[in-house]
């Protein structure tokens, strides 16, 4: 965590993530548990992206693309329980499934259009 | 119009998404372009004034600095004690009346219900891990947390969780308070029958307080690891300090208790909204209790250690005295750990359950009681003696004694089966844990504030206004409580708005107890307000002159640093990782506040 | 090593969660001897169980946490809790378990029944004194498990 060089020390003191993650996780909830779509949608990516541009903010990534795969992956599951299992919400797991495929083709497009190592943000 | 909705929420959300990635954009530029987080805002604030502004509030939000983290965990914590207290006002003046007179039944119960969540979940735990954010890693010697944008996260999912938790209280159609109770005992919480707690309210309530485990849980994840791994190299096992102990304990049982809690609320949300039955029928009924309680009662010690740790801590600074058995402290704190996971069906001795299994509940329950008293004769000890200086922190450790005594005397009884069956919900509950949440925990975290108000502030508090808050609540406190110990030996139930007249005495009493607390809270508001703006600065990094006893600490220490970097002002390099702590945290924050 | 760490001292310490562990043991005993309620296979196992399960995590975190504490103090120099980050602060004399805690070090409280507890902690003091003086925490933190390595590496330790 700590002991990175240069800019990172001062880097270590601010980030504009977390807030972000904290915010995506209520939206998310409440679109799932009142059926909302675009709640769920919207409120899944924000998290995802948030959570895979921090990993990549404090270096457990080298770039964010693979991880919004990390989330994008556990996303699918998910969504695919909510469907095809007893659990039986096909709405509410297709919004989540639909978000996680929004994260996966983010990633896939930061990964083959990305110009340099360090992406913009 | 369905559809109308949907694209309009769409449309919303989007625009939402595309303005947050915008303003991400925007925040990772100005800070690759700026040598100091916040830097920039502090060095051009006495030009520009209030233009600076939005950056001190984007510092704010983007911070990972343990330290500001847990100043936001303390604002919060304040925010939600002033409501949770003045929903409780309310609720005594409607008390004053056997009759239903100023509020209607349903909306007391809706306070009641808010008034006791916002003070376990919005108040207690918070305020805690405000201390504990500034404060351990400053006592263990550590740069920061182990995580800290998880701490970052970990706060932030509070306000949301604020939100949902009193959404009733708000002016949305169609949503009403939730009015289970903190327990949220179903069948009631899950909607089923003719009241009203089908309603959307209920949900949101729930979802809040899941919002407020997971915070809790992230939260102690990171100090087990920051304590477990971020010690410094002089700070073994054998010298931790008993405040980052309780800190430990109490991020233990938040490890094995809140995912509990989290999970019953999801399955309880389901019940509610998906038609599942886990808590359906009377067998559901007893299965929510145990699973509430299996974390409902290390909630109690989640909030009552590190309040012990923080009197543990302040006593011996003001006795002039080590801590009488340090280890006899701390291997207890172990020991409530560990039982405190152990009593849970205590609470409910009266649902007819096995009683062979009620009476092992009661033995594990005295059982409980001799570490927390080993705590009590720990701290009068060390207060025997001693050279005993009767600062405002001091008094309210003393206070919290006191209280505490009380507290847990009554709960002793209450453990004892035949004298719960008798005084099982009546207000001798409610006044024995209140002894324990408002006469101890409160205590203790207005001790901390205090104690550590120049630490946080670089300012000192009013002296006189510190000791008057600290009488009215004590005096509050005791004539507030007593009193409904004494309803609960008359038989006055809990939860009732109305009660028969026979009762109206002792209610009243209680009431104006309830006053002098609130005009006691006011008095803290203005000094802590007033004193934080406008109060002497503290010179040196030892203001309780704790050196000359030998029990001058290390968070006295690293303020005695900073204070020193801060004087010299010359752009020394020679403690690079100080300067750049106090440059986004602290020296800001003074010019800020 | 079991023995060495678990002085009289650490055990006189340790007594604080004894006597929750003996109320639990006197239950389980009270309800194998005398069950008002009567023997069902499956509430009694609960029972007991409920008991027994409390007592073995309180007897296992309890040596566990023993275990820490005092072999920490045989490692490092043991400082006031909250002390060993305060800049020139002087570890504690003597390796005094029981003692340190008690002693108010500036006022006359001895506190009574100190006196048989003294005697205790001056033989293992005895004992204690070279390692801990010897290894200063602050040269030999690399090794940890070493102590003994630790006593030779660091002695030329100057007060931090």
């Amino acid at each position: 965590m700590d002991a990175e060089p240069g800019l990172s020390d001062q880097y270590r003191m601010a980030s504009p993530w977390p807030v972000f993650v904290a915010l995506g996780i209520p939206i998310a909830e409440l679109g799932i548990i009142f059926g909302l779509f675009p709640l769920s949608v919207g409120g899944l990516l924000l998290f995802g992206g948030s959570a895979a541009g921090m990993a990549f903010e404090s270096g457990y990534a080298k770039t964010p693309w693979r991880g919004l795969f990390g989330v994008a992956v556990p996303l699918a599951a998910l969504g695919a329980a909510f469907v095809f299992t007893a659990i039986d919400l096909p709405d509410r797991g297709i919004a989540i499934a639909a978000a996680a495929a929004i994260l996966a083709a983010a990633g896939i497009a930061g990964t083959l259009f990305s110009p340099t190592e360090a992406p913009e943000y | 119009m369905e559809v109308n909705g949907q694209l309009a929420l769409t449309v919303l959300m989007g625009l939402f998404l595309v303005a947050v990635a915008a303003w991400l954009a925007r925040v990772e530029n100005w800070r690759s372009y700026t040598p100091v987080a916040g830097g920039g805002a502090f060095g051009q604030k006495e030009s520009y004034g209030s233009e600076e502004k939005p950056s001190g509030v984007i510092r704010w939000l983007t911070t990972v600095d343990h330290k500001d983290i847990g100043i936001l965990y303390g604002a919060y914590g304040l925010t939600a004690f002033a409501v949770g207290g003045l929903m409780v006002v309310v609720m005594r003046i409607e008390l004053i009346d056997p009759g239903m007179s100023l509020i209607s039944n349903t909306f007391y119960n809706s306070l009641m219900t808010s008034h006791g969540i916002t003070m376990l979940f919005l108040f207690g735990t918070p305020i805690i891990a405000a201390f504990a954010n500034y404060l351990v890693p400053l006592l263990i010697g550590a740069d920061d947390m182990a995580f800290p944008r998880i701490n970052a996260i970990a706060f932030w999912l509070l306000p949301p969780a604020a939100l949902l938790i009193w959404a009733g209280f708000f002016p949305l159609p169609n949503v009403i308070p939730a009015q289970t109770a903190w327990t949220m005992y179903t069948p009631l919480s899950a909607g089923a029958g003719a009241g009203n707690q089908a309603n959307a309210g209920v949900d949101l309530m729930l979802l809040g307080l899941h919002l407020s485990g997971v915070s809790a849980t992230m939260g102690s994840i990171n100090f087990i690891a920051t304590i477990f791994t971020e010690r410094g190299d002089d700070v073994s096992w054998a010298n931790l300090d008993i405040f980052s102990w309780t800190i430990l304990t109490q991020s233990g049982l938040i490890l094995f208790a809140f995912p509990l809690l989290g999970s019953a609320m999801v399955m309880l949300l389901f019940d509610r909204n998906f038609g599942t039955t886990f808590f359906a029928g009377e067998g559901g009924a007893i299965l929510w209790q145990h699973l509430f309680w299996f974390f409902g009662h290390p909630e109690v010690y989640i909030l009552v250690l590190p309040p012990m740790g923080i009197v543990s801590y302040v006593i011996p600074r003001f006795s002039g005295r080590r801590l009488f058995g340090f280890k006899f402290v701390v291997y207890s704190t172990l020991a409530i750990g560990v039982l405190s996971f152990g009593v849970w069906a205590h609470h409910m001795f009266a649902t007819g359950m096995d009683p062979r299994l009620r009476a092992s509940f009661m033995a594990v329950s005295l059982a409980i009681a001799i570490p927390s008293a080993v705590k009590t004769f720990n701290w009068i000890t060390t207060m025997w003696n001693g050279r005993v200086r009767l600062t405002t922190p001091m008094l309210f450790c003393v206070g919290f004694v006191s209280n505490f005594i009380i507290g847990g005397v009554t709960g002793v009884f209450l453990a004892s089966i035949p004298i719960d069956l008798v005084l099982h919900d009546t207000y001798y509950v409610v006044g024995h844990f209140h002894y324990i949440v408002m006469g101890a925990i409160a205590f203790a975290g207005f001790a901390g504030l205090y104690y550590w108000f120049p630490l946080y502030t670089g300012r000192m508090y009013q002296k006189t206004l510190g000791k008057a808050h600290f009488w009215l609540s004590m005096i509050g406190t005791n004539v507030t409580f007593f009193a409904m110990i004494l309803l609960g030996y008359g038989g006055m139930p809990r939860r009732y708005a109305t009660f028969l007249p026979q009762f109206a005495t002792l209610h009243q009493v209680a009431t104006v107890g309830a006053l002098l607390l609130l005009i006691g809270q006011i008095i803290f508001v203005w000094n802590f307000v007033q004193s934080w703006l406008e109060g002497p600065e503290v010179e040196d990094g030892d203001p309780w002159n704790l050196r000359d006893s030998g029990l001058y600490t290390a968070e006295w220490d690293w303020y005695d640093k900073k204070l020193e970097t801060a004087i010299a002002d010359g752009g020394e390099t020679d403690d690079a990782a100080e300067p750049m702590l106090t440059d986004g945290g602290d020296v800001d924050d003074a010019a800020d506040e | 090593m079991a023995n060495k760490i678990f002085d009289r001292d650490t055990l006189l310490d340790l007594t604080v969660n004894v006597v929750p562990l003996f109320i639990m043991a006197f239950f389980v005993v009270a309800f194998a001897v005398f069950s008002p309620f009567g023997i069902d296979p499956l509430a009694s196992s609960i029972q007991f169980g409920l008991l027994a399960v409390p007592f073995v995590l309180l007897a296992i975190l309890t040596y566990f946490a023993g275990k820490a504490v005092a072999g920490a103090e045989l490692r490092g120099e043991v400082y006031l809790p909250g002390q060993a980050g305060v800049r020139g602060a002087e570890p504690l004399e003597e390796t005094e378990h029981g003692e340190a805690e008690l002693d108010a070090g500036t006022s006359t409280a001895a506190v009574e029944g100190e006196a048989d507890e003294r005697d205790a902690a001056d033989e293992s003091a005895a004992s204690e004194e070279e390692t801990t003086d010897e290894a200063d925490a602050g040269d030999t933190n690399a090794d940890d498990d070493a102590e003994t390595e630790a006593a030779d590496d660091a002695t030329d330790d100057e007060a931090n």
